[in-house]
């Protein structure tokens, strides 16, 4: 009886655990610490402005769409260039810019953030999450995508 | 002949055993039920409805992230009926929300948990998150605007659990980015997986009640203090006159009627308002606007209204606690009466939590907390003139984002204070400085960008918009 019990474990443990390393695996497969994608170049940023900007995800897998992200970029008057996501960091709502009252506005629960980022009402707490970003040498803008979290 | 059917009928039933079936599950003595108790039929029947349509659509259904959208809307527009069975099976989800809520509300109620019907209910608990979970991963398949932003506020919940948050939101898309496997996965989950384990669940849910009966009207009458007790009386009023019937036909005559109602209401919404709306297409790079499915305005107001404090926690921490409270509902709830009559605290709180859905829901639908950009000026209450400043100052105030967030005379976002109805006299000065730098607890951008002149024009419109009728 107990051999019998016992194949029965070894069974399921044959299913069950592939299963669940294959199941697990996609999010592990290919991983890096770091993507470097360009965005535009940086005279196309007016100083002291926040620009709506697009940066290409490269994702290594069989579907083209999703591919392009929309992200804020704001160049500070002295050249220092911040990169926002554009999601809210209270529950990843697609926020907006309002270029006249110079606010982000999250269209779900009310989150409103600065142009510095700063939540400023709503229940996020956090500030707006910001990308790595470097000037290549020509001048190109480039964030780093893996820098904010997995789903902003 | 007749004799000819008689021993087909008789060769059938032996054959293939229907005779227990019969004496055990249909034709057997239960405790009567009342009319409403046809919540539970109701729902079998919208799975039956769900699973059928559900099938069908996967006829159609294209699981690829770059063709699912193109796949729904040829479903929708180009195949014939093919919006009927969208239809139907987007009403069933819908219908199902709420009869779940009806039917959790209803055993809180009647204390339908209680010995010894513990089983039945922790079954029940695991079923109506899984039901919950594919009233939510349906809608995301449609992979549209709705679909591709309800999925980031989803896992962004599971991003605010400490510790795994970050790996959880990995495992769930099936990379880094949402892309190709995120919906391979969804859709493997809402169709093979979770109605699967659905399936499992319902099947051994039935056959407990089967087995335990529903509460009757002598375990609601008086004290019942332990499953021996229980199964006394219930055997009592099941073979009494009063009290009992036998389940098939009476019983499912009964809750029969209210399924079918329900079907019928789910037909009707099909035919008058047909399948949800297909918004653009999935996409990380438009404006958007999105709102969750009407069966979770309430939970989306609840968190709209919630302190900054609190927000990321709860959204964490809401469904574990609701999870075991319902796990130890049966534990903690040992008293002897089942019903309403000494029961107020149930009483109490079913009615505050259906009044609390029924008005967060409402508010959801005005969304009083958001601010957006809103491209026409306010208007001119009729029969005010404006002077040339105020009006300038009126275009402005649209200009500069202030109708953002304020409307005038109710007219536009319901953010901050309406401008008609500004507390206290500020002076012409005052305005001017408070614009231009609010006072630090306030939640306003300060508008020292703006050029003095457009700063005085503006100020012209706000002290005008004091005289406007208040109400519009």
């Amino acid at each position: 009886m107990l051999a019998i019990n016992a194949g029965g474990f070894v069974v399921a443990g044959v299913l069950a655990i592939p299963g669940m390393i294959t199941a697990i695996a996609p999010g592990f497969i290919g991983r890096r610490r770091e993507m470097w994608m360009p965005v535009a170049p940086l005279k196309n940023f007016p100083p002291g402005e926040t620009t709506r900007a697009f940066v290409d995800i490269e994702r290594g897998d069989w579907s083209q769409s999703l591919r392009t992200q929309l992200i804020y970029v704001r160049r500070e008057p002295g050249d220092r260039v911040v990169v926002f996501s554009r999601n809210c960091t209270d529950l990843s709502c697609p926020i907006t810019w309002d270029p006249g009252s110079r606010t982000f506005l999250c269209p779900c629960h009310g989150g409103i953030f600065g142009r510095d980022g700063v939540p400023m009402a709503g229940p996020p707490n956090r500030p707006l999450y910001r990308y790595d970003n470097r000037v290549r040498e020509d001048g190109m803008l480039e964030v780093d995508v893996y820098s904010v979290p997995p789903m902003s | 002949m007749p004799v000819m059917i008689t021993r087909a009928k008789k060769w059938l039933s032996d054959r293939f055993a229907a005779g227990p079936i019969y004496r055990n599950a249909l034709h057997r003595k239960v405790a009567k039920g009342e009319w409403y108790f046809g919540d539970g039929a109701t729902l079998t029947l919208l799975l039956v409805v769900l699973i059928v349509t559900g099938a069908l659509m996967t006829l159609t259904y294209s699981p690829n992230a770059d063709t699912a959208y193109e796949s729904v809307r040829y479903l929708t527009y180009r195949q014939t009926l093919g919006w009927f069975i969208r239809g139907l099976h987007y009403w069933s989800a819908g219908m199902m929300v709420v009869m779940l809520f009806f039917h959790v509300f209803r055993q809180i109620l009647l204390g339908g948990y209680k010995a010894p019907r513990e089983g039945t209910w922790l079954i029940g608990v695991f079923l109506f998150f899984a039901v919950i979970f594919m009233s939510f991963s349906g809608y995301l398949l449609r992979w549209d605007d709705r679909a591709i932003h309800a999925l980031r506020v989803a896992t962004h919940m599971f991003y605010n659990i400490p510790w795994i948050g970050e790996h959880l939101v990995v495992f769930i898309q099936g990379g880094r980015e949402i892309g190709s496997l995120t919906l391979t996965r969804l859709y493997g989950l809402h169709v093979v997986m979770v109605p699967g384990l659905i399936l499992a669940l319902v099947g051994y849910h039935l056959y407990l009640i089967i087995h335990h009966g529903t509460t009757s009207r002598s375990e609601r009458a008086q004290p019942v203090r332990s499953a021996d007790d229980q199964r006394a009386l219930y055997k009592k009023d099941a073979e009494s006159e009063k009290n009992g019937e036998i389940f098939y036909p009476e019983t499912v005559a009964k809750s029969g009627v209210m399924a079918f109602l329900f079907f019928g209401l789910v037909l009707a919404l099909t035919l008058i308002y047909g399948p949800a709306e297909i918004q653009q297409e999935a996409n990380l790079h438009q404006t958007s606007q999105p709102m969750e499915e009407w069966w979770f305005w309430w939970y989306s107001a609840l968190i709209a209204l919630l302190p900054d404090v609190i927000a990321p926690g709860f959204v964490v921490v809401f469904p574990v606690v609701i999870f075991f409270a319902m796990v130890l509902l049966p534990f903690l709830d040992r008293g002897p009466y089942r019903g309403m009559k000494k029961r107020p605290w149930a009483v109490g709180f079913v009615v505050c939590a259906v009044i609390a859905i029924l008005s967060l829901s409402s508010l959801r639908t005005q969304s009083p907390w958001t601010g957006w950009p809103l491209d026409e000026a306010p208007p001119v209450p009729e029969g005010i003139a404006l002077s040339a400043g105020a009006e300038e100052g009126r275009l402005l105030f649209s200009r500069y984002g202030c109708n953002s967030c304020h409307s005038v005379s109710g007219h536009g976002r319901r953010v901050a204070v309406d401008i008609s109805r500004i507390e206290g006299q500020m002076s012409r000065e005052e305005l001017f400085n408070y614009i231009r730098r609010p006072p630090k607890d306030v939640p306003m951008p300060s508008f020292d960008h703006m050029p003095e002149e457009h700063l005085e024009r503006v100020v012209d419109y706000v002290l005008a918009a004091q005289t406007f009728p208040r109400e519009s």
